[in-house]
């Protein structure tokens, strides 16, 4: 449980793409933390763990099947929760990342994961591995995926 | 703007303020999951006692009584034999799908697992139906030959089609309450099935 004490951001990336309001995000990391507690013994570290980690929760928040509390969007915790920041860290980039976020939040679930693995830098070969689809298809439907990130950003 | 800058913006992204507790963590992950699969699977078994309960509710010697009055034990027994056998089938299929469904495999065959759950409760469903549909004709014909036997060609008739009414009524209740429990849970999941099934048709 160190590693994923350590490795906790990862979670709440996935966290906060999946869902929108605080409740939820709780609601699913602890999801996810039960996957991963529960399935840790066939963790047999032939990936880095936080290669592993990546897989289990998007898995998760995939197939969760999300309790029906629809929230009203107005209680949204995404525009408040990017203010506080280091000292290099500019405003330009905290708007970039609202906006980032809440394009994302707008994708389909599988979207949503392959733009995750984009954004954490996952090279093609593993992103494939982890949806179970070719890398030549991995590529397709990346590149239709930042096609559709880029329309919602930039309309 | 291009995405490398947004990219960018995300790898400067500030850590999660409120870390959980390494001890939070290990009280979380004692607790009770909700995941879709696990819902199916509960779901399966209480299907399986509610529908079995139908069967008890009755009361079974005028069952029985009646069927031996139509001179169809032997055809109950049998049916009711192998029913058993087909249901624990379904239960051991079940338990065997619930088992396999592991997130730590890879996201395709993650959702066709999940989906072959369905599958399963699908086959199950229909199962059931069908033993119902066997029962009402059973008891349609049964009661036709012998306390009905004064009938009219006409009575008769009618009988039946109030016999197929009722059986059709009872079959698209159950049919409907399916639809919306295993719609709802999956209706999610299909769809990202299909979104990464699309790409290997073409």
């Amino acid at each position: 449980m160190d590693d994923f004490s350590n490795n906790q951001n990862i979670v709440h990336k996935v966290c906060r793409i999946y869902t929108t309001n605080q409740d939820q995000h709780n609601d699913l990391f602890q999801e996810i933390a039960i996957q991963l507690w529960k399935n840790y013994a066939k963790f047999r570290g032939e990936a880095k763990f936080s290669t592993w980690m990546y897989r289990v929760a998007l898995n998760t928040a995939i197939s969760l099947y999300r309790k029906s509390t629809r929230t009203v969007k107005t209680q949204d915790f995404s525009d408040v929760s990017f203010k506080i920041a280091s000292n290099d860290y500019d405003d330009t980039q905290d708007q970039q990342l609202t906006a980032l976020y809440n394009a994302i939040r707008n994708l389909n679930d599988i979207d949503k994961a392959l733009i995750f693995l984009y954004l954490e830098d996952k090279p093609y070969k593993e992103i494939a591995i982890a949806l179970g689809i070719s890398e030549v298809n991995a590529r397709v439907k990346m590149n239709r995926a930042k096609d559709k990130l880029k329309k919602i950003l930039n309309p | 703007m291009d995405l490398s800058h947004y990219k960018k913006a995300w790898k400067n992204q500030p850590d999660e303020n409120n870390k959980i507790s390494q001890n939070e963590i290990y009280k979380m992950t004692q607790s009770k999951s909700t995941s879709i699969v696990k819902w199916i699977f509960i779901i399966g078994i209480l299907e399986f006692v509610v529908m079995n309960s139908f069967y008890f509710l009755f009361d079974d010697t005028s069952q029985k009584e009646m069927m031996e009055t139509y001179g169809m034990t032997n055809v109950l027994l049998v049916s009711q034999i192998i029913a058993y056998i087909i249901l624990f089938y379904f239960l051991i299929m079940f338990y065997k799908n619930y088992r396999e469904i592991s997130v730590i495999e890879n996201t395709k065959s993650l959702m066709t697992k999940i989906l072959k759950t369905r599958k399963t409760v699908r086959n199950y469903v229909i199962f059931n139906l069908t033993y119902l549909v066997f029962i009402s004709i059973m008891i349609s014909v049964g009661s036709l030959r012998t306390e009905y036997a004064h009938f009219s060609t006409k009575e008769s008739a009618m009988f039946l089609v109030f016999m197929v009414i009722l059986t059709g009524i009872m079959v698209l209740v159950f049919w409907l309450f399916y639809q919306l429990l295993y719609g709802i849970l999956l209706r999610k999941l299909n769809k990202n099935y299909k979104s990464l099934s699309d790409l290997e048709m073409k």
